[in-house]
């Protein structure tokens, strides 16, 4: 009896625990959605009334329109460009044995242990000695490899989780290698890369730090422009983009739960 | 099939993002953001546009990082026009990054204050002080700043904002307090270093010197009197002080930057920007003082403290250190401020 | 193994990013090594200055303060972080799962710059915990919980989290049940279990997770910059003060060197703790 008892004030300590830190993960969030609709300019809680007036500022403030574009070709290049050096990769490191892959394998992945600012810093001076400034060109080098690490992952697991005796039988009824790469290993890795490549624009869509340093007016992303903004103004304009952010981040993550099981692309499972 | 529509997504994502967006001609002016922004559209782009069809964007950032950005992209210059601190824009002069400019294309400087003319390659816009400021409610009743020393009283022990981009204010008026000037700063540490449990906090722009006095986490400040008006008219209860020892006189600047495609353009911009009614627009929406000895400020305005308007004024209430010596000492006050204070 | 067709093709671009990354480093190492003129970018010829100004104070003691602020975000970032992998491994309902995963990861996809304004927010002294306390009567003034260490730490365990989770919960998923199963027919209180069985089959995960937080958190620099509000330094903000506010470059490249190396070198001490079943579990 008492044994029963103790079991089930243990769980409920813990599940009572877990639901705290839960709270405490999740409270920024709330709290942004909250500012995000208060009509007043000063913070105030619980919110005096209810008010769209942060969002339309935040629609019409032309370098949030900017950056957001800027953001979109940024990601959807470096994005792109990381799906494909990134699988390559991958599949170089799974299929191949050659002299310096090792060393290859510990420099790309490297940006996950450099610090951001750092890399930053270091694709700043590459930029100016090389005479591009602080122009597309820089920030999408940048953030392909940042971002690469993560994508090679992905795709790395996939194509160990991939069964060869698939590609053998193709190979075996005839297929060439460049068919059975086109016809089997590919569409094998749909699901790595996909989601590879989700991971990658979400990155580079979020990345503050490097950026900070890679970017000029013309050139910047919406996180820099928001932290240009914060600097500026003192008003919840940013609380209108966050809340919008939050939003489409957690929307994006129920769909990619939905459509390919998020274990999968964060590699928590491995079967 | 998801790779396939991924594949599509990237593709139109690109083409959308290559696709012209912005062919327009216009003039790009940089500035700090915030009410500086809102307020050089509002009196001097808006006229602009008006006169020329042409219309202004501006960009943003703040004083140093803006010159550090023009330095690294000098070969593709991203604005026509700079709008700066003074001093900062003898930086910019020393570094080759402004036109020399053409005074017979700009008719309106004949009208300047003489001490309007920084330099062959830019002149001044309007002048503003740093000075000490606080919340009447926040601090207790009766106090009250006569002299830059009272900022070291106890009462102001851990509720001081000093801005972090910019240590000249402070270290100048300490190497006052203690006898020497701006040459001879050294003479000012011990006390700098005394002054270091009065600070609370350090703001790193206008809008974060405006939000910790907003929120009262630093109710004491050296701060912009432009920013301490704009603040007073929202309603927050603050006073400006104007020690004995005089405010430390600013005056923000105007440039063409070298290289600009739009040089008729950016004169123009200038010359509307020195125009004796623009000058009154903005001085009334900043609350600063004019450079054009025609500008008709509102008398309202021209009673604030820190808006000089007679030479008898400038003489008893302002400190002024010439560009050179400041530009020239403003990184080594940087790194000493960083290194000794900032911890 | 023969040299087999296409490998030119998955070669070649792996080895341009990995260029375009080592020159960027390499420029940073080269620039540490350069004379500074003050109010200038150009640099001058080559020296050890900048070097041997590591040695005063004030760097001595942000670097101390970058160790101590990372040392306690990766440890209670550990702390929070074991019982929500736990529970997110574990619960018994698919749904519950779903939902410990979602509120748990969500954050890591906001940025940096949101989840550092959205603890602005909660912190500041008219902010919502304020808010909340004063409006409960518990306090008459307000905390001051910007721009101390303290706000700082409390941002950035929030941030970490969903990647120590991750990772917890991978080397959660690994474990064989039928090992905790075995101890708990032998006797074992769940307890115990977990003590003997559980934990030191997930230490790897744990090692790692807090050696990837410490890294991570050497390099933050939104957080402490602005809710630190300068009174909170770290590495990352000297960079920025030095490179793109004071236009120091190569000091500025000097303390990236001493972050990076601090970060490589907290992953070397990694290796002897760290079986390469962990490395591959790591990687898996």
């Amino acid at each position: 009896m008492s044994a029963r008892l103790a079991r089930g004030l243990r769980a409920s300590l813990f599940w009572g625990a877990v639901a705290l830190i839960l709270v405490y993960m999740t409270i920024p969030a709330f709290v942004v959605l909250m500012t995000s609709v208060s009509p007043s300019e000063l913070l105030e809680f619980p919110p005096s009334g209810f008010s769209f007036r942060w969002y339309e500022r935040a629609f019409s403030y032309p370098d949030f329109q900017n950056a957001f574009v800027n953001g979109l070709i940024v990601t959807a290049f470096a994005s792109s460009l990381s799906l494909l050096i990134g699988s390559a990769f991958a599949y170089l490191v799974d299929r191949y044995v050659f002299a310096g892959r090792a060393a290859l394998e510990a420099v790309l992945a490297s940006p996950l242990i450099i610090p951001h600012f750092t890399t930053g810093f270091g694709f700043l001076l590459l930029g100016a000695d090389l005479g591009l400034g602080q122009s597309y060109a820089v920030v999408i080098a940048t953030h392909v490899v940042l971002t690469l690490p993560f994508v090679s992952r992905t795709v790395y697991v996939s194509l160990r989780n991939l069964d060869p005796a698939l590609e053998r039988a193709a190979t075996n009824l005839g297929a060439s290698p460049f068919e059975v790469l086109k016809r089997v290993t590919l569409p094998l890795l749909r699901p790595g890369m996909v989601g590879g490549w989700l991971l990658a624009a979400i990155l580079s869509l979020t990345e503050f730090t490097a950026s900070l340093y890679v970017t000029a007016q013309r050139t910047q992303t919406l996180p820099v422009a928001m932290y240009t903004y914060v600097r500026e103004y003192t008003d919840p304009t940013i609380a209108a983009i966050s809340a919008l952010l939050i939003i489409f981040t957690t929307a994006l993550m129920l769909l990619a739960n939905r459509c390919l099981g998020l274990r999968r692309i964060l590699a928590i499972d491995v079967h | 099939m998801a790779l396939r529509s991924a594949a599509v997504l990237a593709i139109g994502a690109m083409l959308l993002a290559t696709a012209p967006v912005r062919a327009q001609d216009k003039l790009v002016v940089d500035i700090w953001g915030g009410n500086f922004r809102d307020g050089a559209n509002e009196a001097i782009a808006k006229e602009f546009t008006k006169r020329t069809g042409m219309p202004v964007e501006f960009i943003t950032g703040g004083t140093i990082d803006r010159l550090t950005k023009a330095k690294i992209n000098r070969d593709h210059p991203e604005s026509d026009v700079t709008v700066t601190t003074s001093h900062v824009g003898a930086l910019y002069v020393s570094e080759g990054l402004f036109e020399k400019l053409d005074m017979a294309k700009l008719p309106n400087a004949k009208d300047l204050f003489p001490v309007a003319i920084r330099s062959p390659y830019h002149i001044g816009l309007y002048s503003y002080v740093y000075t000490p400021a606080f919340r009447t409610d926040l601090m207790p009743p009766g106090y009250d700043i006569k002299s830059w020393k009272d900022l070291w009283a106890p009462e102001a022990k851990g509720k001081l904002g000093l801005p972090d981009f910019d240590p000249s204010h402070i270290i100048i008026a300490a190497a006052l307090l203690a006898g020497g000037n701006a040459e001879n700063w050294k003479l000012g540490i011990p006390l700098l270093e005394q002054l270091k449990p009065s600070i609370k906090a350090f703001y790193q722009s206008d809008a974060t010197s405006q939000d910790l006095m907003k929120s009262g986490e630093t109710p004491v400040q050296v701060l912009l009197s432009i920013n301490a008006f704009h603040q007073m008219q929202q309603g927050i209860p603050i006073k400006i002080a104007i020690p004995k020892e005089g405010a430390v006189v600013g005056i923000d600047a105007i440039g063409i930057v070298h290289g600009t495609k739009h040089l008729e353009a950016a004169y123009q911009y200038l010359n509307i920007a020195l125009d004796p009614e623009v000058q009154a627009k903005l001085c009334g929406i900043y609350r600063c003082g004019a450079m054009n000895e025609k500008a008709k400020l509102d008398p309202e305005l021209a009673k604030l403290p820190g808006v000089f308007t007679t030479p008898e004024q400038w003489k008893t209430q302002a400190i002024v250190v010439d560009d050179v010596t400041r530009a020239k000492l403003l990184p080594v006050w940087k790194d000493w401020f960083t290194e000794n204070m900032m911890q | 193994m023969r040299p087999r067709p296409f490998f030119l093709w998955f070669f070649l671009p792996s080895l341009a990013a990995a260029v375009l990354l080592v020159a960027a480093l390499g420029e940073i190492a080269q620039y540490a090594f350069r004379v500074f003129t003050p109010g200038s970018l150009e640099v001058g010829g080559f020296t050890l200055d900048n070097f041997a100004r590591l040695a005063r104070p004030i760097y001595l003691s942000v670097l101390g303060d970058t160790l101590l602020i990372s040392l306690a975000t990766s440890l209670f970032t550990l702390l929070l972080s074991y019982p929500v992998a736990y529970a997110m491994v574990r619960a018994k309902s698919d749904f519950l799962r779903s939902l410990i995963m979602l509120l748990a990861v969500t954050p890591l996809f906001t940025g940096e710059i949101v989840r550092t304004y959205a603890w602005i927010l909660v912190l500041g002294s008219n902010g919502f915990v304020n808010t909340v306390l004063k409006s409960a009567g518990l306090i008459g003034a307000p905390l001051g919980l910007l721009y101390t260490r303290f706000g700082v730490i409390v941002a950035l365990v929030q941030f970490s989290m969903p990647v120590m989770i991750i990772i917890l919960a991978t080397a959660l998923a690994h474990v064989d049940r039928n090992c905790e199963r075995a101890a708990a027919n032998l006797g074992a209180g769940p307890a115990q279990v977990f003590r003997h069985v559980t934990l030191p089959l997930t230490l790897p995960g744990v090692v790692s997770g807090t050696v990837v937080i410490f890294a991570w958190t050497m390099s933050a620099f939104s957080t402490p910059q602005l809710i630190g509000g300068g009174k909170v330094l770290m590495i990352s903000n000297l960079v920025y003060l030095q490179g793109l506010s004071s236009f120091n470059f190569p000091f500025a490249a000097v303390l990236s060197l001493l972050a990076l190396a601090v970060a490589m070198g907290s992953l070397g001490s990694m290796h002897p703790f760290v079986s390469r079943l962990e490395l591959k579990a790591a990687i898996n």
